[in-house]
């Protein structure tokens, strides 16, 4: 006899959804558009931060979204070359990856020297060698000083000659009784303030194009855009139901709808086949995981390097990321405010209720309420090494979520893009041990 | 023939076993110090043990590992995290044990126990080993000094001088600056142990500061640590005897856990009196022969 075991490993993923690969064929086209938009006679802008691509839409640019172009490196494994180019011309890894990936690559696409092109253009199909270079850059990060610097590295990078359009998110103060989420005076002056910003910014789009801004065009983008967004609150709000049919990561990947891609009627079809898919498996009780015994919260932006390889991790383990900050406190989080004929004032209002542009105790009640709202057993708080924007209340967000709702919270560290930070084993540890200590509170109930 | 139940830590730095006997009576308690998640390290730690308590593999009928290699042991039933083990061995050592302070090589726990003994909160070293065993060893080797020995040495302090970086590597550059700048060994070994202690606080703070406290992991054998810590925490630590080894003893308990719910279930026995053979016998399959450690463990 021997006391050894052979212990099969079960290997369980992932349910994915089938609406996803429709989400990678819209994103894939709204790349190469990009990548021919020169061709095709448009101006190019750059742009960071908030979604300001329907105002760019209407008046016929194509724009790059950095974050979005970074995120996309890293999910292709493009993002190391930008990134070590970079830390060669001092830019610290400690500084946010999203703008070392994009600033990497304007730096690289701008060099004539062969070495710069064969770095980043790995046998001529990564997607930095093809982002055309700006026309024009439109700086508009809410709660985040790195935005600003990187939209004003990307304008040294490109000689200065290129226009620059910085705008001001004011940030919500949580505390403050004329400040409270989407209403007091406070508020709506910071919302008539960014307003007036965005008034600005056409006008500077204008001066650019010697076009006069097309505001018909506005509304039937925004028509579109807030229609998709509503559809995907509906869906979303559907994964209440146990087993949760669609997971966060299902809804990260989902963001480009959301956040950058073109407003039109292919968006609006996205979320209502999605919520479609999401109702059948709701008929048909299939889980987004093939067992769920535990309900999270993702806190954190997420890993874009490990979206598929974290969903089927937690799967593995029995547990649903049911909902995350990032995929529900923002991208048009709050449609109903948007008038489409007058939509400057809900953009506003959309752009600054996003989770990192208000304040700790306004997150913290946002997440209760949808910690509630989808009965969530534990928090996953992943704090990205390079986003101190979006990780800088998660000692707040685990002491006062955990303590109020009485949930057990796992912190680890990664990163959104620089994959370097992330340690399997710590991850294992932190997530097992919160996994035990449900199990330990389910038997203390019984 | 009696059964057993064994608890593996097979940790970054050491692996510790635990046997337990169908009572509940601890048979064994060994420690194997022999490198990051070293193979070698748990084979003398488990043959130590079986030493101990005189009796063949054969008779350990449930085993649960954990520490960080404890998904490598093909031998275990089941692997259980540190802060559960550790809080189980801890609130074993000590009932009323409140808060668990474990300091183990390559991270720190802090975990609050509930009235019933189970794990309320815990936290960790988030973001590095930043004061962990594995700083104390680095630092041990910057001052030139045996690790079992720097806390006596760091005891005969005289003055008080302080170390700002938590980052082991920047700590040692710091460490010797200050021996450059002429201050004792003792000095500067009471710095680092200074540091560890306030690195600490910082998680005690986040699970809530509840008396009695026990440490535990390897660490709570350093007594400059243990002394540290109580100043910084203003309190005092319950180190019982064990405390290096009560994950093992919590991993033990559970094993022991299983043992007795087996032997609950109608039908099964923990154990033949007559052969030793089990109810159900765990047979070796030919595919474990090249993938696990106690498959070569135990034919060796």
């Amino acid at each position: 006899m021997s006391a050894v075991t052979e212990k099969e490993p079960v290997v369980k993923k992932a349910n994915r959804l089938q609406v996803t690969k429709l989400n990678n064929k819209m994103v894939n086209q709204y790349w190469e558009d990009l990548f021919h938009a020169k061709e095709q006679g448009k101006l190019v802008c750059w742009t960071e931060g908030i979604q300001i691509n329907p105002i760019l839409q209407a008046a016929d640019i194509a724009w790059c979204h950095g974050e979005a172009a970074a995120a996309l490196m890293a999910a292709r494994k493009e993002s190391a070359v930008p990134q070590a180019h970079m830390e060669t011309l001092g830019y610290d890894r400690e500084l946010c990856s999203y703008a070392r990936t994009h600033i990497g690559c304007g730096i690289l696409n701008q060099s004539s020297t062969v070495e710069a092109q064969t770095l980043l253009d790995v046998d001529g199909r990564t997607l930095g060698s093809k982002i055309p270079p700006p026309d024009m850059i439109i700086s508009a990060y809410p709660f985040c000083s790195t935005g600003q610097q990187w939209d004003n590295e990307v304008y040294r990078t490109y000689g200065k000659k290129v226009p620059i359009f910085n705008m001001s998110l004011s940030w919500t103060w949580g505390n403050k009784p004329s400040a409270k989420y989407m209403s007091g005076p406070e508020y709506r002056e910071n919302v008539a303030f960014l307003k007036k910003q965005l008034q600005d910014c056409i006008r500077f789009i204008e001066g650019i194009t010697g076009k006069p801004y097309d505001w018909d065009r506005l509304t039937e983008i925004m028509t579109y855009t807030k229609k998709a967004a509503e559809l995907r609150l509906e869906a979303m709000q559907l994964c209440k139901a146990r087993p949760s049919p669609a997971s966060f990561f299902e809804w990260t990947n989902s963001i480009a709808p959301v956040n950058f891609l073109p407003g039109g009627p292919e968006i609006v079809d996205y979320f209502a086949q999605k919520k479609a898919e999401i109702e059948a498996r709701i008929a048909q009780g299939v889980g987004s995981v093939p067992v769920e015994k535990y309900r999270l919260w993702w806190d954190g932006i997420m890993n874009w390097n490990k979206i598929g390889w974290l969903s089927d991790k937690f799967a593995g383990y029995d547990a649903c990321m049911v909902a995350g900050r990032y995929t529900h406190m923002g991208f048009w989080q709050e449609p109903q405010v948007i008038d489409v004929r007058d939509p400057l004032d809900g953009m506003a209002q959309n752009y600054l209720t996003c989770p990192i542009s208000i304040s700790a105790p306004q997150v913290i009640e946002k997440i209760i309420e949808h910690c509630e709202f989808y009965e969530i057993d534990g928090l996953i708080l992943h704090a990205a090494r390079t986003c101190r924007a979006f990780s800088y209340p998660q000692f707040m967000i685990a002491d006062a979520v955990g303590k109020r709702l009485g949930l057990p919270v796992a912190m680890f560290e990664g990163d959104m893009v620089d994959e370097t930070f992330y340690k399997d084993e710590i991850v294992n540890s932190r997530v097992e041990a919160m996994l035990e200590a449900i199990d330990a509170s389910r038997a203390r109930m019984r | 023939m009696t059964a057993y139940a064994m608890g593996i830590d097979f940790g970054s730095t050491t692996a510790k076993v635990v046997i337990l006997d169908e009572s509940g009576e601890m048979a064994a308690s060994a420690i194997s110090q022999k490198g990051a998640v070293s193979d070698e390290g748990v084979r003398m730690a488990l043959a130590d043990a079986l030493q101990q308590a005189g009796i063949e593999q054969s008779a350990i009928r449930k085993v649960v590992s954990t520490g960080y290699g404890r998904r490598m042991l093909d031998i275990a039933d089941r692997s259980i995290t540190e802060i559960t083990c550790h809080a189980r061995g801890a609130v074993a050592l000590v009932p009323q044990a409140r808060v668990v302070l474990d300091i183990g090589g390559q991270d720190s726990k802090v975990i609050a126990i509930d009235a019933n003994g189970l794990v309320a909160r815990y936290a960790m070293n988030d973001r590095c080993a930043a004061g962990t065993g594995k700083f104390l060893e680095v630092l041990a080797r910057a001052v030139n000094i045996e690790l079992e020995r720097m806390g006596s040495v760091a005891l005969e302090a005289t003055e008080t001088v302080g170390i700002t970086s938590m980052c082991a590597t920047f700590a040692e550059t710091e460490v010797i600056s200050l021996l450059a700048e002429g201050h004792s060994r003792p000095v500067v070994l009471a710095a680092v142990h200074q540091a560890i202690a306030n690195r600490t606080v910082g998680l005690v703070g986040r699970v809530g500061k509840r008396d009695p406290m026990v440490m535990t992991g390897g660490v709570s054998h350093n007594i400059a640590a243990v002394h540290y810590l109580e100043k910084a925490l203003a309190t005092s630590l319950i180190v019982p005897p064990g405390a290096q080894t009560a994950g093992a003893l919590g991993a033990a308990l559970f094993a022991l856990d299983d043992l007795r719910a087996e032997a609950a279930e109608p039908g099964k026995r923990i154990a033949d009196e007559d052969d030793g053979v089990l109810a159900e016998p765990l047979e070796c399959k030919p595919a474990c022969e090249k993938k696990g450690l106690f498959a070569k463990l135990f034919r060796s």
